[in-house]
């Protein structure tokens, strides 16, 4: 399996398309799944978040991540504003680096994605306990690892609705 | 080549920097907002309504999948499921007889003794539609709201013991925060001994706190709800001691617990109707107790 970022000409991305992904990690986020999965399962929405910043970062900016991260602290029954502060301050870092991490191969992204996602949740512990939570303990830093080794799959998937064949 | 990455060559609205600010800005406002004064209540429970058919949705394949599971169960599964349901109701049957003679007997020893009883049968079900991903929090949603009348504070149960209470109730879905929420309390009784204690959830399981060191307690030990908070109605199991350590060094002993009820596990649970009728807590008197030195009639209070 080749980490390169295919160097393929790609079809303009559809807006239509980025709002169906996000509205998939939503529903994905929204799955009545047993309470350990919680322990392992990636963040789907910033994955996404980071996916669209990084590939689309005209389209899909701070603002985008605000508004998803109000959803996901609905959808989560957390408090509000924790996902979204978390995922603006990611999507800001991320869009700051933008230029860099498009030039990188999969394997180099899948690094940043991770200390990225490790500093969205360290950000969410960080509010948490500063509005009275305790600590959850380490495994709270695992999705990420397991968000990270989605990255190249995801890119993939991601990346197919656009490969144009006819060329 | 990727277009989209191309720098513009007209300025696109505010820069990133701006934007990050004023998210911040917002973001920090709305924790606020929230944490402190409860001040998202209405737009939580209007972005629950918006949630609602999606949540629908994606349960709908399980429902579905659940569905045709039930259908497709062979009658020879059926006919045993019957058999043991019908001895089952057979010795519910005689022990329910036993139980209204003995609460008979016990209303009418009540009303001797002038007290006043306290008893609400009523109950709804709900199922469970998903559970919270915040692992700072022990909560469920159930598929009830203020469609039913359900309300903030009511106890909920399933067929093994006291699951937790519900927190929040938004117009078709409610939240119940488990017992082993860190921000609940169950003031319980052990039923061999009736001594009380409080039950506190720590995030995952539950342990009565502040228990004197010589406290009669010993594994195995099943606590009920006390019923003294005018919440919970009395004698639902809620834990058992599963640990008991007497550590020198402190003042209390140690009590590990074991939630009776599958507080994770199961998919219906009932809500029951809060205690009732509880009489008027005494007024504080207003005045401090008097001194030492004072005398009787300088005090009006007495």
């Amino acid at each position: 399996m080749s980490f390169d970022r295919p160097k393929e000409l790609l079809k303009p991305v559809r807006r239509r398309f980025i709002y169906l992904s996000f509205v998939v990690a939503i529903l994905i986020d929204l799955l009545p799944l047993p309470v350990d999965t919680a322990l392992w399962l990636p963040d789907f929405i910033a994955l996404l978040i980071l996916y669209w910043v990084i590939n689309q970062p005209r389209r899909v900016s701070v603002g985008t991540a605000f508004t998803l991260g109000i959803i996901a602290d609905v959808a989560s029954t957390g408090m509000f504003g924790q996902h979204a502060l978390a995922y603006s301050i990611t999507s800001y870092l991320a869009l700051l680096r933008q230029r860099q991490l498009i030039m990188f191969n999969l394997g180099q992204q899948t690094l940043s994605v991770l200390a990225l996602m490790l500093a969205n949740q360290a950000i969410m512990v960080a509010t948490r306990m500063a509005t009275g939570s305790a600590f959850v303990g380490w495994s709270y830093f695992l999705p990420p690892l397991t968000g990270a080794i989605l990255w190249p799959l995801l890119t993939k998937l991601l990346l197919l609705p656009y490969r144009s064949h006819k060329v | 080549m990727d277009f989209a990455n191309n720098p513009s060559f007209i300025r696109q609205g505010l820069s990133p920097g701006t934007r990050l600010a004023i998210c911040v800005a917002l973001s920090v406002a709305l924790l606020i907002g929230d944490s402190q004064y409860g001040l998202m209540e209405y737009t939580r429970q209007g972005m629950s309504v918006l949630f609602y058919p999606l949540q629908r949705a994606i349960n709908f394949p399980l429902v579905a999948a659940r569905r045709i599971d039930d259908f497709l169960t062979t009658q020879s599964t059926l006919q045993a499921e019957n058999e043991v349901l019908r001895r089952q109701q057979m010795v519910l049957l005689a022990r329910v007889q036993r139980l209204e003679s003995a609460e008979h007997d016990f209303e009418s020893l009540r009303t001797l003794n002038q007290l006043k009883s306290v008893r609400s049968d009523s109950a709804s079900l709900a199922e469970i539609l998903y559970t919270g991903r915040d692992p700072f929090s022990y909560k469920i949603i159930i598929d009830k709201g203020q469609d039913t009348q359900l309300h903030a504070g009511q106890p909920v149960v399933d067929d093994r013991g006291l699951i937790g209470q519900i927190t929040r109730v938004q117009p078709l879905t409610a939240e119940v925060t488990l017992i082993t929420d860190k921000t609940l309390m169950v003031p319980v009784m052990i039923q061999r001994t009736g001594l009380r204690a409080i039950l506190y959830g720590y995030g995952g399981g539950v342990e009565a706190r502040y228990l004197p060191i010589h406290a009669d307690v010993r594994p195995g030990d099943l606590m009920v709800t006390s019923g003294i908070d005018g919440l919970y109605p009395e004698g639902v199991p809620v834990a058992f001691v599963t640990r008991v350590e007497r550590n020198p060094d402190s003042a209390f002993i140690r009590v590990t617990s074991m939630p009776t009820a599958g507080v994770q596990k199961g998919r219906y649970v009932l809500v029951l109707k809060e205690k009732t009728s509880v009489p008027a807590r005494p007024v504080d008197p207003a005045a401090p107790p008097p001194k030492k030195g004072k005398t009787p009639s300088d005090d009006p209070t007495e």
